[in-house]
């Protein structure tokens, strides 16, 4: 048996606010997707996001304190016990914390499928880094991340990412182009993701 | 609110008996699909997660959201706070006692590189708990969907079996069973037939007797 509070895990507190507590990753869970999230500086505690990426059912457990859901507009103020499950991948969620102490545990996973580990848990590690100017270190994480997923397109659009907040035109064009050809939604994410704008004028960027 | 998600309170939700724990049925309550949720409450103490092993492959993590359990997972011994997580690896003996009243834990379950299939105990342990109750149309119509959503697997049928057997619908028991026995190529049900004790009020029916062969 392995046991741990969610006050001991890891913290990696994201640039939007929330802090993410790899449980999956601290029990080397492999047959499903799960992860606990405490509040940052800014109070969130769940990323506002849709699954439209992985196409994600996803299931949220208010662990402790309260805590402000936001659910294709809706709001709902849950307390512990209580639970979100979100069936449709492209529905909008998020949550800030109403108190201090607020924990919630969130499991999901592609219908129908074996699990496969999220890209992004290899990738997360590596954002407050690229936030803060660190992409020595940004890179040297996602380049593991890639080695763990070799051409994954997420690993590698975030790798181009880091290139061009570090200036680093030509590279950063290469990575974007990789990481479009492995899955062409990434096109449509890089017209308008900031962290491209020194590079968008580049005729070789994609359209 | 939208048919795309779904709130449910564990205190407030439907609640099961399964082998002396009060189960709340999340994945039946709600189709999650990802993986197997459900979660053990015990109200004064005792009991929260039934003694068992699981198969290869499945792993198990358990949150203690309110109160505070002691955990037996093979030979260890842990206890619990609210907050804590439990992961327990698979084909080891695990079970659980609440040591405070009210004691809440959320599960969940699911099986290295295999697509979540849901056995179906949990909404079996529903609809065991509705025929105890005397809700048998609402036992039924559970039993109904499980065969509906797999109806070349025995052990549904099997359960629909133990279910009419108990419910005192011998007729409606032996057409389930002789389903299972049918289904059942690998005859993993023989072992069921001669002992489970859910078919004792059919043991003394001629019927019975083809079941055994």
């Amino acid at each position: 048996m392995k046991l741990v509070h969610v006050d001991e895990l890891d913290r990696v507190e994201m640039p939007d606010g929330f802090v993410w507590r790899p449980v999956r990753r601290h029990f080397g869970i492999r047959a499903f997707g799960t992860n606990a999230y405490t509040p940052g500086a800014t109070g969130r505690i769940v990323e506002e996001h849709t699954e439209n990426r992985f196409e994600h059912e996803e299931l949220y457990v208010v662990l402790r304190g309260r805590v402000l859901f936001t659910v294709d507009g809706d709001e709902h103020e849950l307390g512990p016990g209580q639970v979100v499950h979100v069936r449709d991948p492209a529905l909008r969620r998020g949550a800030v914390a109403l108190t201090d102490d607020a924990a919630v545990l969130a499991v999901g996973g592609r219908p129908g499928q074996p699990h496969e580990v999220s890209s992004w848990e290899h990738e997360f590690p590596a954002i407050p880094h690229l936030r803060a100017g660190r992409y020595d270190e940004a890179r040297r994480i996602l380049h593991e991340a890639l080695e763990e997923n070799p051409g994954n397109p997420s690993t590698l659009y975030n790798l181009a990412c880091t290139e061009a907040l570090a200036g680093e035109r030509d590279r950063a064009l290469e990575l974007l182009d990789e990481a479009v050809t492995g899955d062409d939604r990434y096109r449509e994410y890089a017209r308008t993701d900031e962290d491209f704008a020194s590079i968008r004028d580049d005729p070789r960027f994609p359209s | 609110m939208s048919e795309g998600y779904a709130i449910l309170s564990l205190d407030e939700a439907e609640r099961a008996d399964h082998r002396g724990s009060h189960l709340v049925p999340v994945r039946h309550l709600l189709g999650f699909r990802p993986a197997g949720v459900n979660a053990w409450i015990a109200d004064t103490g005792g009991q929260l997660i039934p003694p068992h092993e699981e198969d290869s492959g499945n792993e198990e993590l358990y949150a203690v959201v309110r109160g505070r359990a002691t955990f037996t997972v093979g030979e260890e011994e842990a206890d619990a706070s609210a907050g804590s997580l439990v992961f327990v690896e698979p084909e080891v003996f695990r079970t659980a006692v609440a040591r405070e009243d009210g004691t809440l834990v959320f599960a969940v379950g699911g099986t290295v590189g295999e697509a979540f299939n849901p056995g179906g105990w949990d909404s079996f342990a529903l609809a065991d708990t509705y025929r105890q109750a005397g809700r048998l149309e609402e036992g039924r119509a559970i039993m109904a969907q499980l065969i509906a959503e797999k109806p070349a697997y025995w052990a549904t049928h099997y359960n629909a079996g133990c279910f009419e057997a108990l419910a005192g619908d011998a007729d409606a028991a032996f057409e389930h069973l002789r389903r299972a026995k049918e289904l059942d190529a690998d005859g993993d049900s023989a072992q069921y037939f001669r002992e489970d004790g859910d078919l004792d009020p059919l043991r003394d029916d001629p019927r019975f007797e083809e079941l055994l062969r």
